[in-house]
Parts: structure tokens; C-alpha cells; sequence
């Protein structure tokens, strides 16, 4: 597979997204802005300019209407994905890390950053799609984590519950309506924060990817830890590939030692593991920094990831990643 | 002042070939059905660049959702806008092919493509189309391995050079070189060995394993040689002197062993061993003093 090299960003990559559709890949950087692409050819369709700081993290709505980011300079903003305009910004008093729009788009979910006394939050936003420019001032719901921060969060299956990995390595489980906490399980070694979390494409179960070296597979209904893919270095970002029963995971060495090891050692490669068997099964290299997120096509046939190195490369998979079966898989075909 | 503005410079005159102006893109269509596109354009250096593409066009048909298709007609936007269909060169572009076949042992593989196309494969292909010159008789084979190694010098060395080192043990310690015409400092003169303290002391051991190697390309690279010697046992350091200015190699290097027999070793099978376009030339390094 030849992959496609998208260079519109000077600084590292923060997160990628695709469309439900797969047709638009958005990204975002520490370099203020966002990039809207063509995921079949690379072509970049527009950005969307006005934050006034790093860009933390990007979701698009189910229906492609509305696209969310949140940044350091400690806005959500919403933007009309067609115009790049941006039709609303939410002020929060710290930086934004995460947000996600539920499955049918009618909420947002923000996560915020503990600074300046301030506790780390997950705050829900209603959103109407009816007229763009007037959407609800203050978050409907609001969680404070008392605790550990959450670093990462998400919808489960219906907008349920919202599913939060925390700096400490525990992921947490709230009410999607009321934000009252139901779970909490010490998923990773103790102090390794989650860096990511993605979810299956019906939302039941989800993966987490930790700084300790280790990716789980966590059941959303009861949070019970279902397979755990264990890697070699400190993990940015784990996906779920929809096709075929992959994972695929992404991290290298931190940015800060990276300048003391060689681009062998530094381990920057995408590792895709057997989702049941827990197989290391193939590595894809390219990057030339540790991989700061992967995001898969929702039909499963290319994934992006996005370096420190500032590049996000498209690969649309070819026929072996189809053809690979393990024996097993191969007599169950047979039967 | 509007005629004025709407009049040419007479310095605008269309004759003189503006150097930044680039020649229109042409487009040939060819008997098989491709298209032959001739561009130009300037590369980072400012250079001018022709690019020739041949394009064969395949439709693909797909059926998609018709909000994907609506969204296909979408105008570009933000810094993009105004920009023609189609990717651009300054933000896409197509990496190398990349081999992906998923598999239970792909450590192994992995380890075994790269033994088989890393290490052998490259240097038999560097080897490949070299030509072996002795540069003692001009025959094909290496100057170490010369019939008439010890019968005759290298045609560009002077014939004297091997002579004069005798005589130069033979002086009295406090001569100041003067029989042969070369300067010999005191503390290499007979007799001065050994006295006066070093420098640097700890050094000294590793200069029992310490090559010398001389008449290397200035292409050469530390990692090259780091490769090349690191076949005979742990190397410890590889200093290649480059020139300050240009970051050229200036045509020597040393190299450092863990164990002096490596060295030895090194030493015999890498003396007069053919490294891009030059013979090296392997010796032991002197002492530094």
C-alpha cells in the first residue's frame, strides 16, 4: 500500500478524525488550526482558522454538519464543516483536552483540563442543528473529577453512559443524563494516565491506550476488562478496526527523549494486534516521531495516523491485510 | 494618471524573458489513451523544474451516499480557497510503497528480509560494478595483494620515503634532523622514548586498538564505516575527520576496537578493501603524544 502523506500542519499532531461517512478526514495540531480532507486522494477540502492556541482535539457530528474542536486557549468551538466558519465558542476556565459528540449528535461532551485551582470536568453541551449560530450557553451537565482528572472520555452505545480514562490509569463510567458516577476500575498500572480512547462502531466496547505500555479492550455495559494488548513502548492511541478483527495501536518513545535514540529504537511505528488472539501480527512504519493518534475509515478499509513529526498519513489497506485468517478462522470458513 | 497606469513600462517590454515567468503547461494526448502533461515549476531551491507525467485515466465507478456526493461539490475553503480541484502539491503527496502482510511470525520475517536485502544484498550490490585497480601495477586485484607489494612503491608516492626512516634512528639524540632533510621532534628522536609524562592518560589504551584508515571518499559516512568494520568485533568509537566548512570527509578515520586481536583482524582484511570509488588503506594509528 502506498500511503498518502497529508503535510498541512507545522506542528506535532494532536488528533484525527474520521466522518461517519469516511469521505472527510479532519486533523488537528499544536499549530492553531484544523484540516478538513479528502480521505481517498489527500486533497485538503478547507481549514478552519481562529483558535488562538493548540489545538487539543477534533469531532465531527455524525452528520457532518457540525465540527467541534477543543483547544489550549481554553474554548470549544463549533464550526460549520461546509463554510469553515466557526458558529460558536464555549469559554471554559482551562484547556479543553477531549470532546465528543454522542451517536446521534445531540450532545457534546467536553473534557477540561485541572489548572489554576480549577478541578478537571467532563461538561455536556446540547447542540441544535436547527440554526447553527444559536446553540445553548451553559453545559447541561456537569462532572467534576475529585480524584484523578479525566484525560480522555466518551459516549458508550446510545449516549448511555460517558466513559472516562483517568490520569491515574482508572476508567470511570457515568450516567450519560444524571453524570453520576456508576464505575470505577483501576484498568491500567496505577499513575499511567490514558491517552486514548475509542470506541467499537456500535459503541458496546471500547480500547484504552495507556502510558503503560499496554492496550485494553474494556466492555462498556459493566467496564470489565475483556482482552488487553501489550506493546513495548508508552501508547498514544489504540483504535478498533471495523473489518476485520484488528487493533491497531500508536505511541513511541515520548517526545522528549526522542532526540537521544534512533528512529529504529524509537519504536515509531503503527502496530496492528489480533483483536481476539491478542497477536502482535504486523507493524506499518513511516513516521519519523512516536505516533500521537491513529484513527481507522468506519468501513475498515484504509486508517490514518498522526506523528510528532507533523504528517498524517492515509493508508488505504490492499488485499493481504484482507486475506490474513488464522487457521482457525480458515476451518470455521470451511464449516 | 489612469492613461497613464494602463500604459506598459517601456521596462516591461514583452521581449525580455521574465526569469520568473514559467512556460504554459502542455497537455499531449497519446495513440494508447494516455495523457502526456509537461509542467513547470520551481523546487525549494528556487530552481526551475519540468515535470513530465503520464496520466492513464481509469473510471471508477461507486456508489456512494448521496450526502457523500453533495459533499463532493463542496467548495475548497479557508486557506484553501480558491484552490483548483484536485490535491497540491505543498500539502499531499504519496509515500513510498509499503509492504503490509499481516502474519503470526512477522518478527521473524521481518528480521529475515532485512538480513537477506539490509546487510548482504547492499554491500554485493556496492561491490557489484567496482572495478579493482592496483595501484602498484594497474592489475586487477587489490594493491595489498600485489605480486610486487615489496618490490615497488605506489606509482604517486616518492620513492625515498622508505629509506629515510632508518637513517633517522641512526642520528645522535641531539641532531636536529639535519642528515634527512626532515625534521624529527625531540621526544621521537633515539634515546628520548620514554621520557616525559603523556597527556591524557587514559586514552592510551584505547590506541592499542585504534585504526588508522586513510584514502576514504569524502562521500564516506561514520555509519558506513561503523558498518564496515563493525563485522570484526564491537567498535568503540569511529571518528571521521570532516572539513569544517563543507562537512566533507577529508580522506581519513579512525577507528576504535574493543579488543586489539579484532583490530589485527581489521586491519589485515580491510587494508587495500574497496570502498566506493577508493582502496582503503588500513594501518595501525600511531601514538598521539
Amino acid at each position: 500500500m502506498r500511503p498518502i502523506l497529508l503535510s498541512g500542519h507545522e506542528r506535532s499532531l494532536n488528533q484525527i478524525k474520521f466522518n461517519r461517512d469516511g469521505d472527510l478526514l479532519f486533523s488537528v495540531a499544536k499549530d492553531k488550526i484544523v484540516c478538513a480532507w479528502w480521505s481517498a486522494n489527500g486533497e485538503r477540502l478547507g481549514t478552519y482558522t481562529g483558535h488562538q492556541g493548540a489545538i487539543w482535539t477534533v469531532d465531527v457530528s455524525p452528520n457532518t454538519i457540525l465540527l467541534a474542536t477543543g483547544s489550549a486557549d481554553n474554548t470549544v468551538r463549533l464550526w460549520n464543516v461546509k463554510t469553515g466558519e466557526c458558529v460558536k465558542v464555549w469559554d471554559f476556565p482551562t484547556a479543553v483536552k477531549r470532546v465528543e459528540f454522542t451517536p446521534d449528535g445531540s450532545r457534546l461532551l467536553a473534557v477540561t483540563e485541572k489548572r489554576m485551582g480549577f478541578l478537571g470536568t467532563i461538561a455536556v453541551l446540547d447542540i441544535n442543528y436547527e440554526n447553527l449560530e444559536t446553540q445553548a450557553e451553559e453545559p447541561s451537565l456537569r462532572i467534576t473529577c475529585t480524584e484523578s482528572k479525566a484525560t480522555v472520555a466518551g459516549w458508550s452505545y446510545l449516549g448511555k453512559y460517558i466513559i472516562a480514562g483517568h490520569e491515574d490509569g482508572s476508567v470511570s463510567q457515568y450516567d450519560g443524563k444524571t453524570g453520576e458516577q456508576l464505575e470505577n476500575v483501576q484498568a491500567h498500572e496505577f499513575d499511567n494516565l490514558i491517552s486514548d480512547i475509542q470506541f467499537s462502531a456500535d459503541r458496546t466496547y471500547f480500547i484504552t491506550a495507556s502510558k503503560d505500555k499496554s492496550a485494553k479492550l474494556i466492555s462498556s455495559r459493566n467496564l470489565a476488562i475483556l482482552k488487553t494488548y501489550v506493546a513495548d513502548t508508552p501508547l498514544n492511541s489504540a483504535t478498533i478496526t471495523p473489518k476485520k478483527e484488528y487493533v491497531i495501536l500508536g505511541g513511541g518513545q515520548a517526545a522528549m527523549d526522542v532526540t537521544t535514540t534512533s528512529a529504529r529504537q524509537g519504536k515509531f511505528e503503527a502496530r496492528f494486534y489480533h483483536k481476539v488472539f491478542e497477536d502482535e501480527i504486523g507493524r506499518v512504519r513511516g513516521h519519523f516521531g512516536p505516533l500521537n493518534t491513529v484513527a481507522v475509515h468506519p468501513s475498515g478499509s484504509a486508517y490514518a495516523s498522526g506523528g510528532e513529526d507533523g504528517y498524517v498519513r492515509v493508508h488505504h489497506f490492499d488485499k493481504p491485510y484482507f486475506d490474513f485468517m488464522y487457521e482457525v478462522e480458515r476451518e470455521q470458513l470451511r464449516k | 494618471m489612469s492613461k497613464l497606469a494602463n500604459r506598459a513600462d517601456w521596462a516591461d517590454d514583452e521581449e525580455f524573458d521574465d526569469p520568473s515567468a514559467l512556460p504554459a503547461q502542455q497537455v499531449t494526448t497519446n495513440k494508447d489513451g494516455t495523457k502526456t502533461v509537461v509542467s513547470y515549476r520551481f523546487n525549494d531551491e528556487g530552481k526551475k523544474v519540468k515535470v513530465t507525467r503520464r496520466i492513464k485515466t481509469t473510471v471508477v465507478r461507486e456508489h456512494v451516499n448521496p450526502q457523500v456526493a453533495e459533499r463532493r461539490t463542496w467548495p475548497k475553503f479557508g486557506l484553501e480557497k480558491g484552490n483548483p480541484v484536485g490535491p497540491s502539491f505543498d500539502t499531499t503527496s504519496v509515500g513510498e510503497n509499503i509492504v503490509f502482510r499481516p502474519s503470526i511470525n512477522w518478527k521473524a520475517q521481518a528480521a529475515e528480509a532485512e538480513k537477506n536485502g539490509g546487510e548482504k544484498g547492499s554491500m554485493k550490490d556496492q561491490l557489484k560494478d567496482k572495478k579493482v585497480k592496483c595501484r602498484i601495477c594497474s592489475g586487477e586485484h587489490f594493491t595489498a595483494r600485489c605480486p610486487f607489494k615489496d618490490t615497488m612503491a605506489p606509482v604517486d608516492e616518492p620513492a625515498g620515503g622508505a629509506g629515510g626512516a632508518g637513517e633517522a634512528d641512526e642520528s645522535a639524540a641531539g641532531a636536529v634532523g639535519a642528515g634527512t632533510g626532515s625534521y624529527v621532534p625531540p621526544h621521537l628522536r633515539k634515546g628520548a622514548a620514554g621520557g616525559g609524562e603523556r597527556m591524557g592518560g587514559k586514552f592510551e589504551k584505547d590506541d592499542l586498538a585504534t585504526l588508522r584508515v586513510t584514502n576514504v571518499s569524502e562521500l564516506a559516512e561514520e555509519g558506513e564505516l561503523r558498518d564496515l568494520f563493525e563485522r570484526f568485533g564491537r567498535v568503540t568509537r569511529v571518528f571521521l575527520a570532516r572539513d569544517r566548512e563543507t562537512q566533507r570527509a577529508k580522506g581519513f578515520a579512525f577507528i576504535s576496537f574493543a579488543d586489539r586481536s579484532d583490530a589485527a583482524r581489521a586491519c589485515e582484511k580491510m587494508d587495500g578493501f574497496g570502498y566506493r570509488h577508493l582502496i582503503l588503506r588500513v594501518e595501525f594509528a600511531k601514538r598521539t603524544t
